[in-house]
């Protein structure tokens, strides 16, 4: 335990997946744990699903951009300097309030890419040293999806069995087969029997992305922060943090942060552990300027806010004639093919891509252009053209490995602020020509892939501007403090009781959506540190 | 009518404009006479961002009707005004088809039409369970992943 006259033990900053994860971790050893969260909890009766102009969230209440969104919670993002707009939601539970839920693992090849391709760095770990971490997360938030991907290293059965197979999947399916690619059902943070307290299974109503209302969605509020409060965790919400405060000696001390009443207040901690994300984390680490860290916190190397990382990711969607009702069942849930996923230079690139083959919409966001830029034209073919879509419609996320690169990067807006007055970040991100070389190959492969499929039309967008979920590298894991600003138990090279867990800790980004290895990671980080803590304390 | 936003002739316009942008289907009326216009209305009150494309949109329209009201033009020329308005500036017009989409098709006599009999939740959808059989050639791929 540290000193009796600190606030808490630990002071978590978010409440996302990382952040819930930690918590409900540290908590077991008996550590004194605070966590504080600049937004609320999401109240059920706010999700959408019941009425008719449910997919009207997806502009307003429940918009992925929080500069479009506009909660108290959110901050603003200077994003004029990214074609990727970075997306996250301010609340309990962070982005995984709403989301698609879709929960592969990163392979064994994802942590080696030094090794075994000659770019970026290793991660200072394995996967085999992450795999008893990935088996507990699955266990603590529930997955549905089936063991046995001869694409992906061996597993332990999933929690749940797969989501449902319906026409859209035989249309897939019909591409996939004629091309002998590649394809299995999705890991998804998305329950199809019961499990859990107070959570029921997917009734497959479709709009996952505008939160899920019955608790089949394997969200952080209702995985995690039920058994860490019972555990003793103080959550406290609309609490934003100002800046991180440390000592004479460098030493992380605790926290400053705005109460919901707007009162500046101090929370003093032995150790913090940042799970703030891929933005909010480098954001606040830069806030925290002292005589010590006159760049920031644990930022004398100016590694912090650099290698942000994005998924880039194209939509390819396809019109068939038959009814595939894209719209029924989960939006992201289907299957994943990997067939390209890694490296062979004839390609052009290195590193690889998966193509998630997803569903779709209801009528009011295909007349908006569906999950692509595209919208209906207005006028006298405006009804043939919906119901040629409506319901006709299956899309493909095309998502790439973003290799990092130290111009792509957060740092703070000299200007723009968030209603505290706390300087707000600015992104700057470009996609590598690697990537640019991906991005086309792979959207070739997912129009050859509805070609095979019958599609009679395809529709593409290239680089979707609305996809920057994944926020990714930003305070990155390393062995060398001139590259990296943590180890691999995320204690900062620079700051001994500072610690980060989110997506920011990422050496590489994988081509996979990445929760499930940031729980992982979390989850692994916060067994270290439970059991070194009267060592790391300050 | 009581409008928040709109005056009542830029009501009137704006439903006009709308009949337009989502004419008449079979039994269907057209979005205006459905009174998409008072929807896209309270969209304006609640939404201030929306209310400067709306309406310099709208003012654009009564300017490229000419002497004519708009009002008074015939099917093909309202359209041809539309399109040249669309084109001088189109992140605003499109801003106005949006709502209009939004208006529309948040309606549920709308959504009836396209077999839409409820909103997603409680009831959901009963789909077809996985089957696992359809792997078996995948299955048999091997090893695809990558640890040397």
């Amino acid at each position: 335990m540290a000193a009796p006259e600190l606030d808490s033990d630990v002071l978590i900053v978010g409440s996302g997946a990382s952040g819930a994860a930690a918590a409900w971790s540290l908590s077991r050893g008996g550590l004194r744990v605070t966590c504080l969260e600049q937004g609320r909890w999401v109240d059920p009766s706010e999700y959408a699903h019941s009425r008719p102009d449910y997919e009207l969230a997806r502009q307003t209440s429940f918009a992925k951009d929080p500069n479009v969104r506009g909660w108290a919670a959110d901050y603003p993002i200077n994003n004029s300097g990214t074609p990727i707009y970075p997306l996250m939601v301010n609340a309990v539970g962070g982005s995984t309030v709403h989301w698609s839920g879709h929960f592969p693992r990163m392979r064994p090849s994802d942590f080696r890419v030094r090794t075994l391709d000659g770019v970026a760095d290793d991660w200072p770990f394995t996967y085999w040293d992450l795999e008893p971490y990935y088996d507990l997360n699955d266990s603590m938030v529930g997955v549905s999806g089936l063991a046995g991907d001869p694409a992906n290293p061996p597993r332990s059965p999933r929690q749940t069995p797969p989501l449902a197979f319906d026409a859209g999947c035989e249309a897939y399916l019909r591409g996939l087969e004629n091309l002998g690619w590649h394809w299995w059902p999705c890991d998804n943070a998305l329950i199809s029997e019961p499990f859990g307290e107070n959570r029921s299974p997917c009734n497959c109503c479709g709009p996952c992305d505008i939160g899920c209302p019955i608790g089949a969605m394997s969200s952080a509020h209702v995985t995690y922060w039920p058994k860490a409060l019972a555990q003793g965790v103080q959550l406290i919400t609309h609490a934003r943090v100002e800046q991180i405060t440390v000592d004479h000696a460098g030493q992380a001390t605790g926290a400053l942060y705005y109460d919901d009443h707007g009162v500046r207040r101090s929370h003093t901690a032995g150790v913090v552990v940042m799970a703030a994300n891929g933005v909010g984390t480098p954001r606040l680490l830069l806030n925290s300027t002292s005589a010590r860290f006159p760049n920031g916190l644990a930022n004398n190397s100016g590694v912090v806010g650099a290698y942000l990382m994005f998924h880039p990711v194209a939509f390819v969607s396809g019109v068939f004639e038959e009814v595939v009702n894209g719209q029924r069942g989960p939006i992201g849930g289907l299957m994943n093919c990997q067939e390209f996923y890694e490296t062979d230079l004839a390609r052009g690139f290195v590193r690889g891509f998966e193509l998630q083959l997803s569903r779709s919409v209801g009528p009011l966001s295909v007349a908006n252009g569906g999950i692509l830029g595209h919208p209906v034209p207005w006028g006298s073919e405006h009804h043939e053209a919906l119901r040629s879509r409506y319901a006709h419609t299956m899309t493909t996320s095309v998502m790439l490995e973003d290799l990092p690169e130290p111009e792509n990067r957060v740092t703070l807006d000299p200007e723009l602020t968030d209603a505290h007055g706390i300087p707000a970040p600015r992104v700057e991100y470009r996609a590598g020509e690697n990537t640019q070389r991906m991005l086309e190959f792979s959207i070739a492969r997912a129009r050859e892939l509805f070609e095979a499929a019958g599609a009679v039309e395809i529709l593409v967008d290239p680089l979707v501007q609305e996809s920057g979920w994944h926020l990714m590298g930003t305070c990155r894991m390393g062995d060398d403090p001139e590259r990296s600003v943590i180890n691999g138990w995320g204690q900062a090279h620079e700051c001994s009781n500072l610690f980060v867990i989110d997506g920011s800790t990422f050496t590489t980004s994988a081509a996979v959506n990445p929760t499930s290895t940031i729980q992982a990671v979390a989850l692994r980080c916060a067994d270290w540190l439970g059991r070194n803590y009267r060592d790391v304390a300050a | 009518m009581t409008t928040r936003i709109l005056t009542p002739e830029e009501l009137a316009l704006l439903s006009l404009v709308q009949d337009e942008l989502v004419p008449s289907y079979g039994d269907l009326p057209p979005a205006g006479t459905l009174g998409a216009a008072l929807t896209v209305d309270a969209y304006l009150a609640e939404q201030p961002r929306l209310r400067r494309p709306v309406l310099t949109t709208l003012r654009a329209i009564e300017v490229r009707a000419g002497k004519a009201p708009f009002a008074e033009l015939d099917a093909g020329r309202r359209v041809e005004v539309l399109r040249k308005v669309e084109n001088a500036d189109p992140e605003s017009f499109s801003e106005l088809v949006k709502q209009t989409y939004n208006a529309y098709y948040t309606r549920p006599d709308i959504q009836a039409s396209l077999g839409i009999d409820n909103p997603p939740q409680p009831l959901g959808f009963e789909l077809p369970a996985f089957d696992e059989s359809r792997l078996s050639r995948v299955r048999a791929m091997g090893k695809l992943w990558r640890d040397d």
